[in-house]
This record gives structure tokens, C-alpha cells and sequence, in this order.
């Protein structure tokens, strides 16, 4: 059974979709969380649904002077998810720093920044567990997703040297690559794709879309010490989906 | 910029599309050969040339060339 009692864990992205499921799940199996997220409103939400201990704090990630105000106002943790992130997809060939920067910054960036400042500040206990969240594309390119998926290559690299560095604290990092999950970031992409596009997409699933709690599932493992064997790897979750890419 | 500017860029930024094939009315989903790849193009352009994001329902709700430049022209007002 996975405890996670008496843990601080800090989640990014808790306003929504795979975040907000982690801040829930860690919570029902008795974890402190410090929940973050850009909309108020919607950390605010995901708050209401929490039973223990929880401190909201809300911080835009886009920015360092966020990223360190943050650091300052949270606890020693157990354990840090970072599930913020934005997609915007875009053709290359309208690529501009701007974009590449703003990708980055969210999707990469603050991930370090984050891991950085807790460790430089001591802020991250010994037998903590870092979960990062990557996705198959990083390694299965789609349509506009050049950036995103540059990005998510990048964490997955961060995460086996960070792994290396923290394994002397006997803190562990992991990554969680997923393939499509229902979020508002898939209706966003039901917009944009036609309805014969999502039904192709969805057929290639032999175990469906997946759903947040599918992801918080492997998270609350990684989080836990029924995991303290595993660090530095990459967890593939695709509902069967490259079982039949070559 | 005005619907024929539009209309004309629009086309040079799609390639594979035959110059003077697209017009103010055209319904630019059934042209040849479109994909998502078309709708990433137009949400791209529209951002570069009019510092406007488009969003898939504004895509959804418009049929022809001359729909999304209303919708354009109706968002940077």
C-alpha cells in the first residue's frame, strides 16, 4: 500500500489536469502538499478538494523572480512533482527566440531553477523523490511540436544528471514520459484537430487516452519508498500506444 | 493589411498550394490536401503578423478566408 504520510510534497501545475490528480492522490494517502499554479482561482479549486495540511501558493513560473519567491516560502519537502507546462504547438518555420524561450522557460527552466534553489537552499530533505513529467513525443515527434518535444528531451537529460548529483543525498529523480492524457491541453489540440484526426489517434490507443489519475498512479509510487530502488529513469506510459509504432 | 493581402499571404505560407488558388471565399478546410499542419500555419501567421492568438474555436467558427479575417480584424480592435 502506498504511504505517503508525514511527507511535504510540492507540486507545480496543481491548478489542473495531471497536477491538480497528483495533489488530490497525494493527499488522500496522507501527504502534506504545497500545491502551485499560475490561476488563482483554479489552485483555489484544487485546494477545496483537499483534506490534510495543504499550503497554496501561487507563482508564475515564467518568471525567476516568481521561481525565487517561491523557494522562500516553502517548507523542507519529501518530495517535488513538477507538472507545469505549456504545449504551443508551431510550425518551424515560424520559430522565433521568443517562442523558443517561453517553451523552455516553463517546460525546462523552472524545473532547474526550482531543483537548484532547493538544494542550494536545503530545502529538499534526504530520501526526497523528484518527479518530472516528460512525454513520448520527446522521442515520437508530431505536427508543430518541435519545441515542446526539444524540451521535454531536455528534462529527460536533466533528470538522469540530476539523478546522478542527488543519489549522494540519497534523493532520487525520475521522469514520467505519458502519451495523450485528458486535459484541457487535449481539448485545446480537439480544436485544432479534426474529429477524424482524434478518432485515428484514439484507435492507436489499446488501452484508450489515458486519464490524470493514471499518471498520478506511477507518481504516488515514484513518490513513495515502495520505489526506493528506482532513480534516473524514464517511465513510459502510453496505454499500448508504441507497441505498435517500429 | 487588407482581406486580399491576407488572403494572398496566407497562400504563400501554405507552399504546396497553387498560387491563385485561394480567394476571400474560399473554404480554406477543403482545400487540397488539409491537415492540421494548415490550422497550425493560419494560428502562426496570425500571431506573427497581428500579435493575435486564434484559438481552435475561432478556427472551428470560421468557414472562409474572409470569415477568419473578420475574426481577425474583430479581436484587435
Amino acid at each position: 500500500m502506498i504511504d505517503l504520510k508525514n511527507k511535504k510534497i510540492l507540486i507545480t501545475g496543481a491548478s489542473s489536469g495531471i497536477g491538480r490528480s497528483v495533489a488530490i492522490l497525494c493527499d488522500e494517502l496522507g501527504a502534506e502538499t504545497i500545491i502551485t499554479g499560475r490561476n488563482e482561482e483554479e489552485l483555489n479549486n484544487t485546494h477545496l478538494l483537499l483534506k490534510n495540511r495543504s499550503k497554496q501558493l501561487t507563482a508564475d513560473l515564467s518568471k525567476e523572480d516568481s521561481i525565487n519567491e517561491l523557494l522562500s516560502k516553502i517548507p523542507s519537502i519529501d518530495g517535488f512533482v513538477h507538472c507545469a507546462g505549456i504545449i504551443n504547438p508551431l510550425p518551424v518555420k515560424f520559430i522565433k527566440k521568443k517562442h523558443i524561450d517561453d517553451i523552455f522557460m516553463i517546460n525546462f527552466s523552472s524545473a532547474v531553477l526550482l531543483s537548484s534553489g532547493l538544494l542550494s537552499l536545503k530545502k529538499i530533505n534526504p530520501q526526497a523523490s523528484v518527479v518530472f513529467i516528460s512525454s513520448v513525443s520527446a522521442h515520437h515527434p508530431y505536427t508543430g511540436g518541435s519545441l515542446y518535444t526539444s524540451s521535454k528531451a531536455a528534462l529527460e537529460a536533466f533528470t538522469r544528471g540530476f539523478a546522478l548529483e542527488a543519489s549522494a543525498k540519497k534523493i532520487r529523480v525520475n521522469i514520467i514520459a505519458p502519451a495523450l492524457v485528458r486535459t484541457n491541453i487535449l481539448e485545446q489540440s480537439e480544436q485544432i484537430y479534426s474529429k477524424e484526426e482524434i478518432a485515428e489517434i484514439e484507435n492507436r490507443y489499446p488501452f484508450g487516452i489515458g486519464e490524470p489519475i493514471d499518471i498520478a498512479n506511477a507518481i504516488a509510487f515514484l513518490l513513495s519508498p515502495l520505489s526506493g530502488w528506482i532513480t534516473g529513469t524514464t517511465l513510459n506510459m502510453d496505454g499500448g500506444l508504441l507497441l505498435n509504432s517500429k | 493589411m487588407n482581406i486580399e493581402e491576407f488572403t494572398q499571404k496566407l497562400e504563400t505560407e501554405f507552399e504546396e498550394v497553387e498560387p491563385g488558388t485561394l480567394t476571400p471565399d474560399t473554404h480554406y478546410k477543403s482545400i487540397k490536401g488539409w491537415s492540421s499542419m494548415h490550422a497550425l500555419i493560419i494560428i502562426a501567421f496570425v500571431d506573427a503578423q497581428f500579435d493575435t492568438i486564434l484559438n481552435g474555436g475561432d478556427l472551428k467558427s470560421a468557414s472562409t478566408i474572409r470569415d477568419l479575417y473578420n475574426i481577425v480584424i474583430e479581436k484587435t480592435k
